[in-house]
């Protein structure tokens, strides 16, 4: 009784506080604040999963030494790229975006709509450690005709989630580490509701499977996408005959978001999945007594994984170019980056951040930073035709067709590759 | 002689199918009710429960505590409630120069105005955008608004309710020497409240659902809508389900109010508009 | 339905052409429509003539003038035309399935129902809920694991279903036939009760019996209502959007690829704009003639 009091009491309380004040707002708000871009602001896209303390307490700082006010916008990504798009094309841009990972930095370049920020690294990348304390293979996705675009500010990768606890009761004593071993533990992991392993309906999550069986999704300098081919076929049909061959995994259903196999997790009714870092909050707080172990990513012909994660870039618009070189500086700073671990687990893309001490001694992080050891950049930069989010699309429609709809993996990837080919040539 | 049924227990039958279509209508939205007063336990559980052991109105506060969700939903009903007054305004007048006036161009003009119900909302956002975007009103109000003041689907309708009216209580206004205008406010518009009603009612719900517009045309938190607020919760990589839906509850409240004082103009104001 | 409808034109005003009354009447009904006129006038069809010179560029900033080179394009593109079929199955299943069912509903409550104003308003409840949250909500019910409809299934015994990956598009015509259903029902509703009841009368005394009645006096004077149903309809399910976008991100494989969605894509994905805006033009065509083709169909049934 006392809680429904409560709530309307705040309904109430929050109903006649907030009358007035945005009809004031809006009448008084001059044309120059209302683009976002006036000189004392400046504007900041973000992911909305992604609005860490560690990274608040670092905007209000830069808010005081600039003296200037940050409109910090959070979106999810599909909304962001929405928001963005339609900001390009009015030419009024916000100074700094967070991007996906996916290479947006680079396909933004193609078009001349992302600053280069080759000077400012010039100037003081030595002092800020960019990008030779960065890991390699995660700038790939960030540099087009020589130029730097982007700053990676997340570096994550999948590998190996497993159920300890449900491990121990099928006699399996250690994780598997190859595809053979894989297929016998999820084929005993297997019984009644319980499946194995739960396949993840997004394609993104097929690429460690590609790249363990020694496969590129993109060969710059063939042109071509997944080389060689019959292997790629072989690594999605597994990936496909886990499901509708051995049945150790569910059909995963096909939606705009890939938390199926994390909801199975929590929930005890697979035994194994394949995620990264994001996974670690959403399970804690489902299952906060799950025993949950990680292990290195699958190998086959190779142990391999793909990075994942985000990074930030500079719109070639943005009002603000040097503040918002500055903040990029002071978010991807060594200190940082391990508040942010510490705080959300989330894993980085500094050297120096691997070699921390506390990264390393973490049971959850530390599995992740020795996985990102054999991480690969899956779009190999890609993004640098142009094309990258129809060719995805295309490899979307692949994975689907043989993982969700039951469809051949060789036909597939043939379909893929002639698609592809007639989007980038080759 | 006169059979008043199909067949024997028509009737019956007629009502089972109207009660099982209801309840197929109405299940899934009383989940969405049971999903917000769930514990996370139960949510996160692998086997879904129908109605929670515990009824959790917490969710409510955290909702409230988590967002400005009062902010979203003052400028939710602002952006919602001044498209309808404006709606109000604009549809019965061209409604009623199409209904009951005579001049060159009429029909070309209606199959003009009927012609805009064919080009999606999609079609012209970028351009409104880019021209809002240089006038300076991403972000106000009038953003919010300017894009949805009337459209062919009102007129269309209060067209059609207008058409019905006789044309002698217009004449005998006219014969009283009273203007155009005070005709149309004092003698035609109060003939109109079943069509009205309903207008209001289809307008305020669109405009309170709007997502795609007041998610491009705002850019500070305080000015978001309650559906573009509620796309917070839906947080990255995972969705905390008792929340969103009880987003959602509090998302309908105010279409649940409006449709219980309109809902008995419904028919009837459809009803007369001569779809006959 | 513009032309049927014509018929209830205002009385003919028996003045000669140009007489001040008429020029009055003119005037007075240009400063009626005057606001509504300028304002589709700039937020209708200036987006549009702005859309049409876009669809003539190509490029992530639309500045490579290729003709109707986007046009030419579109009728080759194997995708387009896929989720061109997609939206067709779509909207046409969507439509007849929920003029069936709302013809039923409504002929039903037209008689002395009690309770019949409840039933009307828990039918016309899903069409007044939010997309966002419709789409989300079956997503939830419909999850082949941890969804509560599989649940109550197996609880009765009945084999568990994977209603978006073995049938997506149907079960996507499924959620908007629950959406749409009962305001079908309410738009019918409304046409029966305009139908006079001296019809129904003189039919009885004619000894006609019940279908027979609905044969021959419902259908033929709920005609109008049937035409506007569809072409509002068509015209809704054509430039469906959410569904696609919240739901099953057009998959698995393109299978729920509608029209809409697809342009959503092409310009906030992959930012061709130009594309995007000259496949938003060929929409437009073919609503602009399924719509004149319904009417003409329509016209001839009335007549």
């Amino acid at each position: 009784m006392d809680t429904t009091l409560s709530r309307r009491g705040l309904l109430r309380a929050g109903a006649t506080a907030a009358v007035a004040a945005p009809l004031l707002a809006a009448c008084s708000r001059t044309p120059a604040a209302d683009t976002g871009g006036g000189d004392k602001t400046f504007t900041l896209y973000w992911n909305a999963g992604h609005g860490y303390d560690a990274y608040a307490k670092v905007v209000r700082k830069f808010e005081a030494d600039h003296k200037i006010t940050v409109n910090w916008q959070k979106f999810q990504w599909p909304d962001l790229q929405t928001k963005l798009t339609a900001d390009i094309q009015a030419g009024t841009v916000p100074d700094l975006v967070e991007d996906d990972g996916s290479g947006w930095p680079v396909t933004y370049a193609t078009s001349g709509d992302a600053l280069a920020l080759d000077d400012f690294i010039a100037a003081d990348g030595e002092k800020v450690g960019f990008p030779h304390d960065w890991q390699d293979n995660a700038l790939r996705n960030v540099q087009y005709r020589g130029k730097t675009y982007g700053v990676p500010l997340h570096l994550t990768c999948n590998l190996l989630f497993y159920n300890k606890k449900m491990f121990a009761d099928a006699g399996l004593k250690a994780a598997p580490s190859t595809w053979d071993e894989f297929l016998s533990a999820a084929r005993k992991l297997t019984h009644g509701q319980q499946h194995g392993v739960a396949l993840n309906s997004d394609f993104g999550y097929s690429s460690p499977w590609i790249l363990q069986n020694g496969v590129k999704y993109w060969d710059p300098s063939a042109k071509q996408v997944l080389t060689p081919a019959d292997r790629a076929a072989e690594a999605l049909g597994f990936q496909h005959d886990l499901i509708h061959r051995y049945k150790v995994s569910p059909v995963p259903v096909a939606s705009s978001d890939y938390e199926g196999p994390e909801k199975l997790f929590v929930a005890n009714r697979v035994a194994m999945m394949l995620s990264g870092p994001w996974d670690f909050a959403p399970i804690k707080q489902a299952a906060p007594k799950l025993d949950l172990g990680l292990a290195l990513p699958l190998s086959h012909t190779a142990r391999a994984t793909s990075f994942a994660g985000s990074g930030v870039f500079i719109p070639a618009k943005a009002k603000h170019p040097d503040l918002a070189w500055d903040l990029i500086t002071r978010l991807t700073a060594l200190d940082v980056e391990l508040a942010a671990t510490a705080e959300t687990g989330m894993t980085m893309p500094r050297k120096s951040w691997a070699a921390n001490a506390t990264v390393k001694a973490d049971p959850l992080v530390g599995a992740v930073a020795r996985a990102l050891a054999y991480g690969q950049s899956w779009p190999n930069g890609i993004a640098a035709t142009g094309k990258a989010t129809e060719v995805s699309d295309a490899w979307k429609t692949a994975y689907e067709s043989t993982i969700l709809s039951n469809g051949s993996a060789a036909q597939a990837v043939t379909t893929f590759r002639s698609t592809a080919a007639k989007l980038v040539g080759g | 002689m006169r059979r008043d049924s199909l067949f024997p227990g028509a009737r019956f039958v007629g009502y089972a199918v109207v009660v099982v279509c209801c309840a197929l209508t109405v299940i899934p939205l009383l989940y969405m009710v049971s999903l917000s007063l769930q514990s996370d336990a139960e949510v996160f559980a692998g086997n879904p429960v129908l109605w929670p052991a515990h009824l959790r109105v917490d969710n409510f506060a955290v909702l409230f505590s988590r967002v400005p969700f009062g902010r979203f939903f003052v400028n939710s009903l602002v952006m919602a409630g001044l498209v309808t007054v404006a709606h109000l305004v604009l549809d019965p007048i061209a409604g009623y120069a199409f209904a009951k006036f005579s001049f060159p161009f009429r029909r070309t003009l209606f199959v003009v105005v009927l012609s805009t119900l064919m080009i999606p909302f999609f079609v012209r956002m970028i351009p409104v955008y880019v021209v809002f975007s240089q006038l300076g009103w991403l972000n106000t109000y009038q953003g919010l608004v300017v894009p949805f003041l009337c459209d062919a689907y009102g007129i269309f309708l209060m067209r059609q309710f207008l058409s019905a009216l006789p044309d002698e209580l217009i004449d005998a206004g006219r014969a009283d020497g009273a203007g155009e205008l005070r005709i149309f406010l004092r003698i035609v518009l109060p003939q109109a409240k079943p069509a009205l009603a309903v207008l209001a009612l289809f307008t305020f719900v669109f405009q309170w659902n709007n997502f795609l517009w007041p998610l491009l045309a705002t850019t500070t938190t305080d000015m978001r809508t309650m559906p573009v607020g509620l796309t917070l919760f839906n947080q990255e990589y995972f969705t905390q389900w008792n929340l969103t839906a009880a987003g959602s509850v509090v998302l309908f409240v105010p279409t649940a109010v409006l449709f219980f004082f309109t809902q008995r103009y419904l028919v009837r104001g459809v009803a007369l508009t001569g779809l006959k | 339905m513009v032309a049927t409808l014509d018929r209830r034109a205002p009385a003919p005003v028996r003045t000669r052409r140009r007489s001040p009354m008429r020029r009055r009447q003119a005037r007075t009904a240009f400063a009626f429509l005057a606001p509504a006129l300028v304002f589709f006038a700039l937020l209708f069809f200036y987006p549009l003539a702005n859309e049409f010179v876009t669809s003539l560029f190509a490029g992530a900033r639309a500045d490579e003038f290729v003709g109707l080179g986007n046009y030419t394009r579109a009728f080759g593109d194997a995708q387009i035309r896929h989720a061109f079929a997609v939206t067709l199955q779509y909207g046409l299943g969507a439509l007849v399935l929920s003029i069936v069912l709302g013809l039923v509903l409504a002929v039903i409550l037209n008689q002395n129902l009690r309770g019949r104003a409840v039933f009307r308003g828990i039918l016309l409840v899903p069409y007044l809920t939010s997309v966002a949250i419709v789409g989300l909500l079956w997503r939830n019910i419909l999850d082949p694991q941890v969804g509560v409809l599989n649940r109550v299934l197996a609880a009765a015994g009945l084999p568990q279903q994977q209603w978006l990956t073995d049938h997506p598009l149907a079960t996507l015509i499924g959620i908007t036939v629950w959406q749409q259903t009962g305001y079908v029902t309410v738009l019918f509703l409304a046409g029966l009760q305009g139908i006079p009841h001296l019809y129904y009368e003189a039919a009885a005394v004619d000894g006609a019996s019940v279908w027979r009645r609905f044969r021959h006096v419902t259908l033929p004077l709920l005609a109008p209502t049937t035409l506007f149903v569809s072409i509002i309809g068509v015209i809704s399910s054509l430039q469906e959007f959410a569904l696609p976008y919240l739901v099953t991100g057009g998959g698995p494989a393109g299978a729920t690829d509608l029209f809409v969605f697809r342009v959503y894509q092409t310009s906030f994905a992959f930012r061709d704009f130009g594309y995007a805006s000259a496949l938003s033009y060929l929409l437009l065509i073919v609503i602009l003639v399924l719509s004149v083709v319904q009417l003409k169909v329509g016209q001839r049934h009335a007549t």
